[in-house]
């Protein structure tokens, strides 16, 4: 072995903190202690598939992630001073078309790969459905968010920091069309059991959906910045098997007509 | 051999401490990226401590540390200052220090536009904190959205419009300072500085350039647009008006200022990568082909900020593509450093540490902007903390870790005196455990469904990973107080380090540390594009040695 100054002592450290990095980063495939490297259980059809996405580019990116942080960690331990003869004089290398042409090459056919399965699952997705079972308008105001029912029932789940708000229930089952709206600023949808974000923009209509086949409930938060009271817009969605739900239904108060949400159509 | 010395002027010694009237008045291209380095490492450390505030809020669930305004005014405020006054200050200002000298000019092209260029910027960094006087800062994160930032939401403060003043005032700035880098390198190079010879770092800053001359004039004009809204009445962006368009005009241009803060770090990296490991730059002409690359590309990607806001999928198809595209120039680079660096023989000191912190950092930023390109993946990270972490490895992992390897790189050069080496160690060491300790378990927090800016939360299972999180950014914070102090310390008492530290490959290594005034007595023969390494290898460097004043 060469003698080791600081120079080695820092390279060895350097080498054990990458390696835990790279261990940690494959063993966040797994769930550590509380740590979930992974979006919740999805719960609807959407949200499974965007799942299913995040994991298929996930395993091209450890591929990539492992391979490149073993390639500088081969450089650290194999080509730093210490490790070369005394008088070591490196090839005086300009480049190498092929290898260059070569990661050119790899990385394009890699991303276009991901590009063509992300925008499969866009195209089945994120386009707008023609099927509803129900519709559902959501309007987002500063700050809550107003469920409106195709009976005119509209649930008002005012933002509220420390209580639980008023769940937005769905049946369970059933396609629902999601037609988000906002009054005042930009807001956005989120709950991440149930399916990405929509923003709710004033001045035009955004869509989304979902479909849940299970009962439960899920908590999501408003995810645009909105002003002062941005935290406190909770969500929670709830979904009932049709029975509950038509009871519940029965209990709401249908909203004055015309419905209180303005609504600023294009 | 006869050599007369030129004579210098009187205030100019080999110090840094000059009389005051010399920096308020001085156009000389070194002395104003002095103070533009400066400058940004003031704001580094504003910046700093607001995000240290932002931490302990965030530490626990439901503390009331600061109340949501005022959380809301420190969020934006510490965005704009880490990127508008921070690191894009900073490339800008070391870049006017090192692109004359790395020519063979003897100042830049402009200097009286030099002058003024940098002097909108306190200007620019007085008139947006000046909104703190006026009844609150800008409080709409550094994107700053409309209709958010319009009147009917905003009350009596006058934030919004002095941020609005400062942006423009600053894209003015970056337009001069552009117009002058892209007039320097096209006309003072020095003889047989061919387009084909220039240094790495030269060839990004020509790249920067161009890019912030296209950008900055449609951020001037959102600017202009969101002060008619407000003070003239005018329906562009608000309720009743096209709230998405402001989006579009912000991120054309805050999508390529990503990369006017990254592409001179990748020049920086491109610089110190052949130095230490004693190989030329692996691939030179796919490294500038690759940078010309990212200049396109990244003009065509703004709308992938935007993909909750219900575009077509078409739309959103291209922009994911033409994101995703970024990653191949990108690779291009990192393999073409790892070549460089392959069969070498590398002196593991400061700077290379950095540039392996680069590295190691910035590929996870790059990986993860994949995740976030994915139109349907992104709506689920989209304003989550997932962003947070990734706009920071790349941010502070990318640019941040390559500025303070060009600082341990260039300091010699600047000062004549060489930073301490074992508090350079132990500033990497925990600036790199600090860093990925606060960031890499950040994604975990956005995949869980905490949304960015929030100014408190009340789910407890998000508590333990946050309370990691806030003590790992201590770790960052008493790293970079090693660093300042590093840097104080070593101006005044640091080890003489000559003229040429490193062995270096640039013709800055040819001048005196620091460099007189003129730059060069006689600028030394180019023949390739590292002009001093084949002046020391054919032994002709010592009669080109600088004679010291």
């Amino acid at each position: 072995m060469n003698s080791r100054g600081p120079l080695g002592r820092g390279a060895r450290l350097l080498i054990a903190l990458a390696g835990i990095a790279a261990l940690l980063f494959v063993l966040s495939a797994c769930d550590l202690g509380g740590v979930h490297p992974i979006f919740p259980d999805p719960v609807s059809a959407n949200g499974k598939n965007i799942y299913d996405t995040y994991v298929g580019i996930s395993l091209m990116a450890i591929v990539v992630f492992v391979g490149v942080e073993a390639a500088l960690l081969w450089v650290v331990i194999r080509y730093r001073r210490s490790a070369q003869p005394v008088g070591y004089v490196p090839p005086q290398v300009h480049g190498h078309t092929g290898l260059e042409i070569a990661w050119t090459i790899a990385p394009l056919v890699i991303v276009l790969a991901i590009a063509a399965y992300s925008f499969a699952e866009l195209q089945k997705d994120f386009q707008p459905i023609s099927n509803p079972q129900m519709t559902v308008i959501i309007s987002g105001h500063q700050f809550g968010w107003d469920y409106q029912y195709e009976n005119g029932v509209v649930v008002h789940q005012e933002g509220s920091l420390a209580a639980p708000v008023v769940p937005f229930v769905v049946p369970t089952h059933t396609l629902v069309k999601l037609q988000f709206r906002a009054t005042d600023v930009i807001h956005s949808w989120w709950v991440p059991a149930v399916s990405g974000k929509t923003d709710a923009v004033p001045g035009y209509d955004n869509f989304s959906w979902l479909k849940i086949d299970q009962t439960g409930q899920w908590r999501g938060e408003c995810a645009e910045l909105c002003g002062a009271g941005h935290a406190s817009m909770q969500i929670i969605v709830q979904a009932m098997d049709q029975p509950e739900f038509d009871a519940w239904m029965a209990k709401q108060k249908p909203a004055p007509s015309p419905s209180a949400s303005p609504s600023p159509s294009k | 051999m006869a050599t007369t010395t030129l004579p210098r002027p009187k205030a100019y010694d080999d110090t840094f401490f000059k009389p005051i009237s010399l920096w308020l008045t001085t156009t000389d291209h070194k002395l104003i990226g002095i103070m533009y380095m400066v400058t940004s490492l003031i704001s580094f450390v504003i910046g700093g401590i607001f995000a240290l505030i932002i931490r302990l809020q965030l530490s626990q669930p439901n503390l009331r540390i600061v109340d949501a305004e005022t959380y809301n005014q420190l969020i934006s405020a510490h965005g704009v200052t880490m990127i508008f006054f921070f690191v894009t200050i900073f490339v800008t200002g070391i870049a006017n220090y090192m692109v004359p000298i790395m020519i063979g000019a003897r100042d830049m092209a402009f200097p009286r536009v030099n002058l003024l260029g940098f002097w909108l910027i306190p200007v620019s960094i007085i008139l947006y904190y000046c909104g703190f006087l006026t009844g609150g800062g800008l409080n709409a994160g550094w994107t700053g959205y409309a209709p958010l930032t319009e009147k009917a939401f905003q009350g009596h403060s006058l934030g919004v419009d002095f941020w609005a003043m400062s942006i423009i005032v600053w894209a003015i700035s970056g337009i001069m300072a552009s117009t002058n880098f892209l007039t320097t390198i096209v006309a003072l190079r020095a003889p047989g500085m061919r387009f084909s010879r220039l240094p790495l770092f030269v060839w990004a800053q020509i790249s920067t350039s161009i890019l912030l001359l296209i950008v900055g004039a449609p951020l001037a004009a959102a600017m202009i647009l969101v002060e008619f809204d407000r003070q003239l009445g005018t329906q562009f962006f608000t309720t009743a008006g096209r709230p998405v368009l402001y989006q579009h005009l912000f991120w054309f241009f805050g999508h390529p200022e990503v990369y006017v803060m990254i592409l001179p770090a990748f020049g920086l990296i491109s610089e110190i990568v052949p130095v230490f490991a004693r190989k030329p730059i692996f691939g030179y002409m796919s490294m500038v082909a690759a940078l010309f690359g990212i200049v396109f590309l990244s003009m065509t990607v703004w709308a992938h900020h935007m993909f909750t806001v219900g575009m077509n999928t078409y739309v959103e198809g291209f922009f994911m593509l033409m994101t995703m595209l970024i990653a191949v120039p990108t690779g291009i680079k990192f393999f073409n450093w790892i070549a460089t660096m392959w069969w070498g023989s590398i002196d593991f000191t400061v700077p290379i540490k950095f540039v392996f912190g680069f590295l190691a950092t910035f590929l996870i930023g790059g990986i993860t902007g994949i995740y976030l390109a994915s139109v349907p993946v992104d709506t689920q990270l989209h304003q989550s903390y997932f962003v947070v972490a990734h706009l920071h490895y790349v941010l502070f992992g990318g640019s941040v870790f390559a500025i303070l390897a060009g600082i341990y790189y260039w300091f010699p050069k600047i000062t004549g005196r060489l930073l301490n080496r074992r508090l350079g160690e132990w500033n990497f060491w925990t600036v790199f455990i600090g860093f990925n300790g606060t960031f890499l378990i950040m994604h975990t927090l956005g995949l869980e469904g905490m949304p960015r800016r929030i100014w408190t939360y009340s789910n407890e299972a998000w508590a333990a990973t946050n309370m990691i999180i806030t003590i790992s950014s201590f770790l960052i914070a008493i790293s970079i107080l090693l660093f300042l102090i590093n840097v104080i310390h070593s101006w005044t008492q640091g080890e003489i380090a000559g003229n040429d530290p490193w062995q270096g490959n640039t013709l800055e290594w040819a001048t005196t540390s620091p460099p007189p005034p003129y730059n060069f007595e006689r600028v030394p023969p180019v023949r390739s594009f590292m002009p001093v390494r084949d002046l020391r290898e054919a032994g002709e460097l010592a009669e080109h040695e600088p004679v010291p004043a």
